[in-house]
């Protein structure tokens, strides 16, 4: 439990130096790159089950991202195996449902099923895979500011980074109160509901103690109710931006229009 | 409960954020404060900025401190969408934990980004504006026991996971990714479910008698109370109904499904046996597929896929390279 909260405090670590990294990828435009990972994602996962080399094709996506951010691939890969535990138990249906056999390699048949099993293992990896790289690449306030720019309301976004910005902040309050209670309860693996509701009733008033301050800071600096629009000089859109997301766009169309794995196996035998 | 990308179909995915989006705008319309101002509890209304986002930033931080439900082997994570609406309304309590679940997938891909509509919904409108308003809100009085919290709390947490799991099964099945039949995926998911949403209930009931206990002022307990008599008997109809709904369709899985146990423990093992044989619709749909595919062999062939291994690893030396070229840059 400790562990997940400073996990978690380690990951947000994480996520601010790879966003605060310099490279081709953290230059370009966050809305060119949070479009083109919607584009991406959108194209991959409307692909069928049983196009699986189009599928692995998409790999390129986040790989080509990874390398112009900098990402290292092994971590990448290891991270986005997170999604797996659940879509591998829901995947294995297909896997039992669908028995034709559909291609040999070697001494092995796979069937349909093997292929729609590794297909959809395949979306879960990539689309995760994707959105690290972009995350990785870009950071949480450039975001929040890039959706803002794409016509997210700025209620939202606000609420966004208010939530952000609390979050670190109210970890560590977690943690201390989670080393507290560990060095009192020594041998306990999991703590009983009795304890959880009054550790977390404690969290929560701090939170509203917290929650006061914040307003009256607000207050003191004439907060009417209504959020001042501070984000409108964010960095220009640029001509590498406009490559960038013409030319993912493009080739996306083109593998979800023509099929690139056809072509390839006639150009290979 | 989160849904990741892998399970769903872009067209599932846009319906729910669609639904999800026009609620969220609502949301926000309801809450921020117009020009001419609002007569509705002006002071509230400016408060409840900060305070949304404080709140935003506990639940995250209360998921991450979590009890082990005995039996079942999942821990389930606490959502908080009924505590969120029982302090903050359903509008701003929506609008919370929503900006939690896009947090936890922007920053920890926890859920997918095209899923992202599909577990708004899930999670956060089916719990603040089903459950809140029809099991939590008719049930609390102004001057409640601790008892009676405690029962509205799991009684609406057990509602709001259900009908999640329900609705996580129904999105998955209309994006047809899975070739898990409806009834089986939905057997799997409501005990489930169930079990988390009594562990919730009971946090959630805990929770908010400290609240009480401490500031009873921060519960946004009903403000028309006169109301409350006959919103209680509409929400016991509400349960009434959905208990019958329950009822009927696990009697319908039962009857589809004779040994429920015998299921599960094939399932654990991995038997291929338990699946019968495709219906009538079944084969009759496969066959128009077969005739109407503008392929009729499978799309999939070893050449296509060693090319794109070849495709994929080219790309990946090329990036090595890139890599140790900048290195020694």
């Amino acid at each position: 439990m400790k562990n997940r909260l400073q996990h978690l405090l380690g990951e947000l670590d994480a996520l601010e130096r790879s966003a605060r990294t310099e490279s081709p990828m953290h230059r370009l435009d966050a809305r060119a790159k949070l479009l083109a990972t919607t584009a991406y994602l959108a194209a991959m996962l409307s692909l069928p089950l049983s196009r699986l080399s189009e599928i692995l094709l998409c790999a390129l996506f986040p790989m080509i991202g990874a390398a112009m951010g900098g990402m290292r691939l092994g971590p990448l890969v290891r991270r986005s195996l997170a999604v797996l535990p659940f879509v591998a138990l829901i995947g294995i249906f297909n896997l039992l449902a669908h028995r034709t056999p559909a291609l040999r390699i070697g001494a092995l048949t796979v069937t349909e099923g093997g292929i729609e099993y590794a297909a959809i293992l395949l979306r879960g990896i990539l689309s995760l895979a994707a959105l690290l790289v972009l995350i990785g690449t870009t950071g949480f306030y450039p975001l929040c500011r890039a959706m803002q720019r794409l016509g997210i309301p700025r209620f939202l976004t606000v609420q966004l980074l208010f939530v952000y910005r609390y979050l670190r902040m109210l970890l560590d309050e977690a943690l201390c109160m989670m080393r507290a209670c560990e060095a009192r309860s020594y041998g306990r693996r999991h703590l009983p509901l009795r304890v959880w509701g009054t550790l977390t009733g404690q969290l929560l008033l701090r939170t509203f103690d917290r929650a006061e301050q914040i307003h009256r800071a607000m207050l003191a600096r004439g907060f009417t109710g209504r959020i001042p629009d501070c984000t409108t000089a964010g960095p220009r859109w640029r001509r590498a931006d406009t490559l960038f997301l013409a030319g993912w766009s493009l080739a996306l169309l083109l593998m979800r229009l023509t099929s690139p794995a056809e072509t390839l196996t006639r150009l290979l035998l | 409960m989160h849904m990741s990308d892998a399970l769903v179909s872009p067209a599932a995915a846009a319906a729910a954020g669609t639904v999800s989006l026009a609620l969220l705008g609502t949301a926000i319309r309801k809450l921020r404060p117009t020009r001419s101002g609002r007569p509705a509890d002006p002071l509230r209304n400016e408060r409840i900025v900060p305070l949304m986002g404080v709140m935003g930033a506990f639940v995250f931080a209360a998921q991450m401190i979590n009890f082990a439900i005995p039996g079942t082997g999942s821990s389930g994570h606490i959502a908080g969408g009924i505590l969120l609406s029982a302090m903050l309304g359903p509008w701003a309590a929506l609008l919370t934990l929503s900006s939690v679940l896009i947090l936890q997938c922007l920053l920890f891909a926890d859920g997918g980004f095209l899923a992202l509509g599909c577990n708004i919904l899930n999670m956060a409108v089916l719990s603040c504006l089903v459950a809140y308003p029809l099991v939590f809100k008719p049930l609390m009085r102004p001057d409640a026991t601790p008892g009676r919290i405690l029962a509205a709390s799991v009684l609406a947490s057990v509602a709001a996971l259900g009908l999640g799991a329900l609705a996580v099964t129904l999105e998955t099945e209309v994006s047809g990714i899975t070739a898990l039949p409806f009834g089986r995926f939905l057997l799997f998911m409501l005990p489930i479910h169930l079990a988390i949403g009594l562990g919730e209930g009971l946090a959630t009931g805990a929770l908010l008698n400290a609240v009480r206990r401490c500031r009873p002022e921060l519960l946004d307990t009903g403000r028309r109370q006169s109301l409350n008599r006959r919103r209680f008997g509409r929400s016991l109809a509400v349960i009434a109904a959905a208990a019958l709904l329950l009822g009927a369709s696990f009697s319908w899985l039962a009857s589809s499904q004779p040994d429920g146990l015998e299921w599960s423990v094939a399932r654990t093992a991995g038997d291929a046996e338990i699946l019968p044989a495709p219906g009538e619709a079944h084969r009759a749909a496969a066959a128009i597929q077969q005739t109407t595919a503008a392929l009729p062999d499978y799309g999939t062939t070893t050449a296509g896929l060693a090319g794109c291994g070849v495709i994929l690893l080219a790309a990946w030396g090329g990036t090595r390279l890139l890599r140790t070229g900048r290195r020694r840059a």
